[in-house]
C-alpha cells in the first residue's frame, strides 16, 4: 500500500512519514504543492494525504487536477481551518475525507485504514471471528467461546467496530462518531464507560484479554493474544 | 448603491424656517395695514363728496327759478364754500353747462359718464393727467323749464392721499424685509447657540479614549432635549466597556488556561530530561504529555468553533430538526456514563426547529453532559420540549443538584467561567462547554437562560421556529450528487 503525503510543514511531514511507515504503508513525501502535483499526476498512489494550506500550488488545486485526469485515488485532506466552508469545498471537489488540525495520529491511522480497505472488501461476509468470539451480523448474535453473550444495540455496533478494525488503535472520537455519530469532542468519559461495559461481558469471563487500553490515544482489540 | 444626498444643515434649516416664517407673518400684516389705510382715505374723500352732492341735490330739487343764472351760481358756490378741494360740474339733459366751479373741467366726466347713470356712482378718473374721486349724481326733481334732469359731478383730487399711500407702503415693505432679515439673522444666531452644547458633548466624546471608556457624560448637565442622547450614548459606551473587558479578559483568560498544561509539560520534560531515565520512565512522560496535548487541542478546537458561531453567525446547513430524535441519540449516547453515576434520564414532549443539527446536537449535548455531571447519585435529568402556538419552542435541560449562587448564574455562560475555583481542573473539560452552547443558540437566534432554586437547576433555551435571522440554504448546491 502506497501512500502520497504532500504536506510543506517539516516537523509534521516527518512524523507523519515515520508514523505511517511504522504501521507498515510505503510512504512518498512531497514537501510542496509543485512536487506534490507532479507526484500525484504521475505516481501511482492508494492514497494522498493532502495539506490544502501550500505556499504554491495549494491543495485544492492537486484534488482538481487529479479528479479532472479521471484519477480516483482516495484523498484525505488535511485543514488548519475548522471552517464549514472548507470541508464543503472539499468534499465537493471530490475528497473523500479530511481532518482538522491539530489532529490525534490514531484518528488519522484509523481514517487511513479505513480509506485504503475501501472498495478493496466488499463487506458482505455475515460472520466475524477473533480468536474464540464471534459475531452473528445477521441475526445480531455474539458469542464467545460457545457462550451466548447479550449485548445491547449499541455494545454490538461497537464490538462490530473494534472486530472490523482490529489490531488498529481507534481513538474515543472515532468510536463517538462510528457508533453514536457523535461528530464532537466530548469532554466526558462516555466512551471509556462503554469500552468498560463491553469488556465487563466479552471479556472479564474469558482468557485472552481481547479488549486492550492504549494509553493517550484510545482502544484496540487484539487478536495476537498477547497481554 | 447611490450615494445618499447629506441632508441640510440644522442653523440652514432652522434660520430659513424662521425667516419664511416671519415673512410670511409680516407680509400678511403689511397688506392688512395698506388695505385698511386705502379703504380709510376712500371712505373719507367719498363723504366730502356726498355731503356737497347732498347740498347741490337739496339746492338744485328746490330750485325754481331757472332764468336766474346768478343766483344759481351764488347759491352753489356757497355750497362748495368750506370744501376748497372739491370742484362741481352740473350739465342738463341737453349736454349745456349749468354750472362749472373754477378749477378742473369735469365736462369730460359728465360725458364719459354718460346719460345711462341712475342714482349715484363714484369712481375714480383721470382728468388732465390728475386723479379725481368723482360722484357723479343725477336731478331729476327741478324746474320744469329747467332743461332737466341735471347730472351732477362733484371731483376732488386725490394725488395727495395717493402719493402718501404710496411712500407709506414703501415705508412699510421696507419695515418688512428689514424685520425679516432681522429675524433671520436673529435666528442663526439663536441656533449657533443653541448648539453649543452640542459642539461640548462632541469635545467630551472626542475625549474619551479605549482605555477610559467606563467614563460617563452625566445627563444632567446636558440641555433637556439632549438628554436622551447623553443616556443612549452612556449606554452604548457601558455596552462597549463590557464587551472590551470581556476581550482583555478573554485574552488573560487563555493565556491562564494555557499557561498551566504548558507549565506541567515543561516541568514535567525537564526533569525527565534532567537524567537517564529508563524506556518506561520516557514512555510514562510522553504519556502523561499526551494527555496535556490533548486539553490544549480540544480548547484550541472549542475556541475556534466559538469564533466562527460568533463571527459568522449565518447557519448555512439548514434542515428540520426533530429535536425529539436529536435527545434519544444523546441519550443512547451518555446512557451508560450516566448510568453508572446511578442517574437517571427522562425526556418529555416534542418539538421540531429548523436549523443545523450538528450544531443543536452539540448544544444540548453539551447541556446533557453538563447537568449529568452535576446531578448527585440517584438523580433524574430532566429534558422537556415543548411548541408553543405561536411557533416558539422551548428546551428545557434541569437537574437536581446544589444551588448555583444567584451571583454566578449570568456568568455561566462566560468562557472559562468555573464557580468553584480550586476545582479548576476537574473532569469539567476546557470550561467552554455552556459558552459554546449559548453561541450556537444565539447563531439560531434564541435565547438561553438558566434559573438555579430549591435544589433544581434549570437551563431554558427559546428557539423560534424559524428564526428570521437565519439565511436560506443555498441553492447552488442543490445540483451537487
Amino acid at each position: 500500500m502506497k501512500i502520497l503525503i504532500v504536506e510543506d510543514e517539516a516537523k509534521i511531514s516527518e512524523y507523519l512519514r515515520q508514523g505511517l511507515t511504522e504501521a507498515g504503508l510505503m510512504v512518498d513525501l512531497a514537501r510542496n504543492g509543485l512536487d506534490g502535483h507532479h507526484f500525484a499526476m504521475t505516481g501511482s498512489y492508494d492514497l494522498v494525504i493532502l495539506d490544502v494550506l501550500l505556499p504554491d500550488v495549494d491543495g485544492w488545486r492537486i484534488l482538481q487536477a487529479l479528479r479532472e485526469a479521471g484519477n480516483k485515488v482516495p484523498v484525505l485532506f488535511l485543514t488548519a481551518r475548522d471552517s464549514v466552508d472548507d470541508r464543503v469545498k472539499g468534499l465537493e471537489l471530490g475528497a473523500d475525507d479530511y481532518l482538522v488540525k491539530p489532529f490525534a495520529f490514531a484518528e488519522l491511522l484509523a481514517r487511513v485504514r479505513t480509506l485504503l480497505r475501501r472498495g478493496a472488501v466488499p463487506a458482505t461476509e455475515t460472520m466475524l471471528r477473533v480468536a474464540d468470539l464471534e459475531l452473528d451480523l445477521m441475526r445480531r448474535r455474539v458469542t464467545r467461546a460457545g457462550q451466548r453473550i447479550q449485548l445491547t444495540a449499541k455494545e454490538f455496533a461497537l464490538l462490530e467496530l473494534m472486530i472490523r478494525h482490529h489490531d488498529e488503535v481507534l481513538p474515543r472520537s472515532l468510536i463517538a462518531s462510528q457508533v453514536w455519530d457523535m461528530n464532537f469532542d466530548s469532554d466526558t468519559n462516555v466512551i471509556d464507560v462503554a469500552i468498560r461495559r463491553l469488556r465487563s461481558k466479552i471479556d472479564d469471563p474469558f482468557e485472552p484479554k481481547l479488549i486492550h487500553t492504549v494509553r493517550g490515544m484510545g482502544y484496540m482489540l487484539e487478536t495476537s493474544g498477547e497481554g | 448603491m447611490r450615494r445618499m444626498r447629506r441632508p441640510l444643515s440644522l442653523t440652514l434649516r432652522l434660520t430659513l424656517l424662521f425667516g419664511v416664517t416671519a415673512a410670511i407673518v409680516f407680509a400678511v400684516f403689511g397688506w392688512i395695514i395698506s388695505q385698511s389705510t386705502e379703504r380709510h382715505f376712500a371712505a373719507e374723500d367719498t363723504s366730502e363728496l356726498e355731503i356737497i352732492a347732498r347740498a347741490a341735490h337739496d339746492m338744485l330739487s328746490g330750485f325754481r327759478t331757472p332764468g336766474d343764472v346768478t343766483q344759481l351760481k351764488q347759491r352753489l358756490d356757497d355750497i362748495l364754500v368750506g370744501h376748497h378741494n372739491a370742484s362741481l360740474y352740473v350739465v342738463n339733459k341737453d349736454g349745456q353747462t349749468v354750472y362749472a366751479s373754477p378749477g378742473p373741467d369735469l365736462s369730460a366726466i359728465a360725458t364719459a359718464a354718460g346719460r345711462e347713470t341712475e342714482g349715484k356712482v363714484v369712481n375714480q378718473w383721470q382728468v388732465a393727467n390728475h386723479t379725481y374721486t368723482a360722484l357723479i349724481q343725477l336731478v331729476r326733481e327741478v324746474a320744469p323749464a329747467a332743461n332737466g334732469p341735471y347730472t351732477l359731478v362733484i371731483a376732488a383730487p386725490i394725488e395727495a392721499h395717493l402719493h402718501f399711500l404710496a411712500a407709506f407702503r414703501r415705508t412699510l415693505w421696507f419695515m418688512i424685509a428689514s424685520c425679516v432679515a432681522i429675524v433671520s439673522l436673529l435666528g442663526w444666531v439663536a441656533v449657533r447657540q443653541s448648539h453649543a452644547p452640542l459642539h461640548d458633548i462632541v469635545a467630551r466624546i472626542r475625549r474619551i479614549s479605549a482605555n477610559e471608556l467606563n467614563t460617563h457624560l452625566p445627563p444632567e448637565t446636558v440641555p433637556y432635549e439632549l438628554t436622551e442622547l447623553a443616556v443612549s450614548f452612556n449606554e452604548m459606551l457601558q455596552r462597549m466597556d463590557a464587551a472590551f473587558h470581556r476581550l482583555s479578559d478573554l485574552n488573560s483568560d487563555i493565556a491562564h488556561e494555557l499557561r498551566t498544561p504548558i507549565t506541567n509539560l515543561m516541568t514535567q520534560t525537564q526533569v525527565a530530561l534532567s537524567r537517564a531515565r529508563t524506556i518506561d520512565e520516557y514512555r510514562e512522560i510522553l504519556y502523561s504529555n499526551m494527555e496535556e496535548y490533548e486539553r490544549m487541542a480540544q480548547m484550541v478546537g472549542d475556541m475556534l468553533l466559538l469564533a466562527q458561531t460568533d463571527n459568522h453567525p449565518q447557519i448555512k446547513n439548514i434542515e428540520e430538526v426533530n429535536l425529539a430524535d436529536e435527545a434519544h441519540a444523546l441519550f443512547e449516547y451518555y446512557d451508560g456514563w450516566a448510568e453508572e453515576r446511578g442517574i437517571a434520564l427522562t425526556l418529555e414532549g416534542v418539538a421540531t426547529v429548523s436549523g443545523d443539527r450538528l450544531m443543536l446536537r452539540r448544544a444540548l449535548g453539551n447541556l446533557l453532559s453538563n447537568a449529568i455531571r452535576h446531578t448527585p447519585v440517584g438523580g433524574t435529568v430532566r429534558v422537556k420540549l415543548d411548541t408553543s402556538t405561536a411557533g416558539n419552542n422551548s428546551i428545557v435541560v434541569e437537574n437536581p443538584g446544589p444551588e448555583i449562587p444567584s451571583e454566578h448564574l449570568p456568568k455561566l455562560f462566560d468562557r472559562f467561567y468555573r464557580i468553584d475555583l480550586s476545582r479548576q481542573r476537574g473532569g469539567d473539560g476546557v470550561g467552554l462547554g455552556l459558552a459554546i452552547v449559548k453561541s450556537i443558540v444565539t447563531a439560531h437566534g434564541g435565547k438561553i437562560d438558566v434559573a438555579s432554586a430549591e435544589g433544581c437547576t434549570r437551563f431554558q433555551i427559546a428557539l423560534r421556529k424559524r428564526p428570521a435571522s437565519m439565511r436560506r440554504p443555498r441553492q447552488d448546491r442543490a445540483g451537487d450528487s
